[in-house]
């Protein structure tokens, strides 16, 4: 299958921080879940996956496009969705007007046409009963669904989400999982997020990013089996143990390298992301 | 693209910061129409002076032009940034005119210093303030980088009578040096506004590229991200 996106060797410093270091990647059609402590680089591969910002060396395409090049930017732009990881809006702009507006950006010139569409997005999610009340009315949860509808606006190939469930309270954000898992159908989306509840339920795949580079490309499954037998129980924290804490049953769950005959319990696809970065000695 | 831009006017013109804009513009006309109410005899340089205020002070607000709060969100958008922005300042400039128009026909026509030196000062200093807002739209990832402008923007104009002589702008029309000056006003004017065309596109490349990077490669310039690294 051709990949939707195909980069090599993508770089850039900001000052003396390097925030992405020769990343190279391809992605296909589904969710793909991206984590990484902060300053792990997220959202910089995000924006220069998403043509916000250059990098200073490497080179991509976005289905087929090589934004390396005016003309090649604006058609991979034709072509993505782009939800920031703070996304702004004009407040004095309804719902519906702010997503038209977004249309109107995305070259979608025939009024009829592009109404229909922005009605059709919002509905998608879950905002058309307030679709003429004003951003800066909505509460947190609502602007980043009008946020992702502007991103969803013009049906693009290529998503790119920079940590939507951010601030969300447990119920919008599996409102936000399903609204997500709906995008992924056909299209691929490429989500940064911290919560790797997030990853195990919506993604196919994950990359785990440290120091702006990608340590870590696989299924959560995968993911999960690197803390296989690598996880225990203990009635004391394992002073031993690269991180512990105590349950709620009252023992404790440790990570790291177990003592011999401890009690094993079934990893999590967060115990192996801890023990990726450990094992790269970068402080989750 | 021309249907773009038709379709974006009515929406680009509700983005405007039009409420900073009339603040300034009426602090520029009541300026302007204290000579007109005022009693008393003036000389030349009460006019020449608060018509330069009140340039300043419009100009001040010029700064705010190009804030986009929603600039992050509509990043990626095929839309190029030279088109929306060149639609801001296409809205704005009628508006600006009309009311340099009426700031300079509030001023008695005793009093008026020349009006075309005057309107080339004025022209200067709202194409520098709009040419601030793009350079630090360009330089940095803001999305609402006005304040920070303005502040830079009006240490720089109170700096500026301090120039030595020789490259003085703020003149008297009696001083020798006022075409002198005018002509280094037109310098301001067309550097301000080479820089603002050369801003408002959107770069492909970063600035410091590396030497080496093969051609067609994506290495543009950015601003610094304020989010997440």
């Amino acid at each position: 299958m051709t990949p939707t996106v195909s980069a090599s060797g993508l770089s850039l410093r900001y000052g003396g921080t390097r925030a992405l270091d020769d990343v190279s990647l391809r992605l296909s059609p589904g969710v793909t879940g991206l984590l990484g402590p902060n300053g792990a680089g997220k959202t910089t591969l995000l924006r220069v996956l998403a043509t916000s910002v250059p990098a200073d060396s490497g080179a991509f395409t976005v289905l087929g496009h090589d934004p390396g090049t005016p003309a090649g930017r604006q058609e991979a732009r034709r072509r993505l969705g782009y939800l920031p990881q703070t996304p702004g809006f004009h407040p004095d702009f309804t719902a519906f007007e702010f997503v038209d507006y977004v249309a109107i950006l995305k070259e979608m010139t025939d009024r009829a046409v592009r109404h229909r569409e922005v009605r059709a997005v919002l509905d998608g999610v879950d905002l058309s009963d307030v679709r003429g009340k004003r951003v800066k009315k909505l509460s947190g949860g609502m602007r980043q669904r009008v946020a992702l509808a502007a991103a969803l606006i013009g049906d693009p190939g290529f998503l790119v989400l920079d940590e939507p469930t951010v601030g969300l309270d447990p119920e919008q954000r599996m409102r936000f999982r399903e609204l997500i898992a709906q995008a992924g159908e056909g299209r691929t989306v490429l989500l940064s997020t911290h919560q790797t509840e997030d990853v195990a339920m919506l993604c196919h795949r994950v990359l785990v990013m440290a120091g702006g580079r990608i340590l870590f490309d696989g299924t959560p499954a995968e993911l999960t089996a690197r803390a296989a037998g690598r996880v225990w129980s203990s009635t004391e924290r394992d002073p031993g143990a690269k991180a512990g804490w105590r349950t709620g049953t009252g023992s404790f769950r440790n990570v790291g390298s177990p003592p011999a005959g401890a009690e094993l319990l079934e990893p999590t696809l967060e115990d192996g992301y801890l023990l990726t970065l450990d094992d790269a000695e970068v402080p989750a | 693209m021309r249907l773009t831009a038709r379709e974006s006017l009515v929406p680009v013109l509700r983005t405007l910061p039009w409420r900073a804009l009339a603040a300034g513009g009426g602090l520029g006309l009541l300026l302007a129409g204290l000579l007109r109410w005022a009693t008393g005899e003036f000389g030349g340089w009460p006019a020449l002076t608060l018509l330069r205020t009140a340039a300043l002070a419009y100009a001040l607000t010029l700064t705010f032009v190009l804030d986009d709060p929603a600039r992050h969100t509509v990043s990626t958008v095929p839309t190029r940034r030279a088109l929306r922005t060149g639609l801001r300042l296409v809205l704005v400039t009628p508006a600006t005119a009309l009311w340099w128009m009426a700031v300079v026909l509030l001023v008695p026509s005793s009093l008026r210093p020349p009006v075309a030196d005057v309107t080339l000062e004025a022209a200067a200093a709202c194409a520098v303030a709009l040419a601030a807002g793009a350079l630090a739209t360009r330089l940095t990832d803001e999305p609402r980088p006005g304040p920070s402008v303005a502040a830079a923007y009006l240490l720089t104009a109170v700096l500026t009578p301090l120039l030595p002589h020789r490259w003085a702008l703020f003149v008297w029309p009696a001083d020798k040096g006022w075409e002198a000056a005018h002509e280094r006003w037109a310098w301001v004017l067309v550097g301000a506004l080479v820089a603002l065309a050369l801003c408002m596109r959107e770069p492909i490349r970063r600035r410091r590229a590396p030497i080496g990077r093969r051609p067609g490669t994506f290495a543009p310039s950015g601003g610094t991200p304020s989010g997440g690294v």
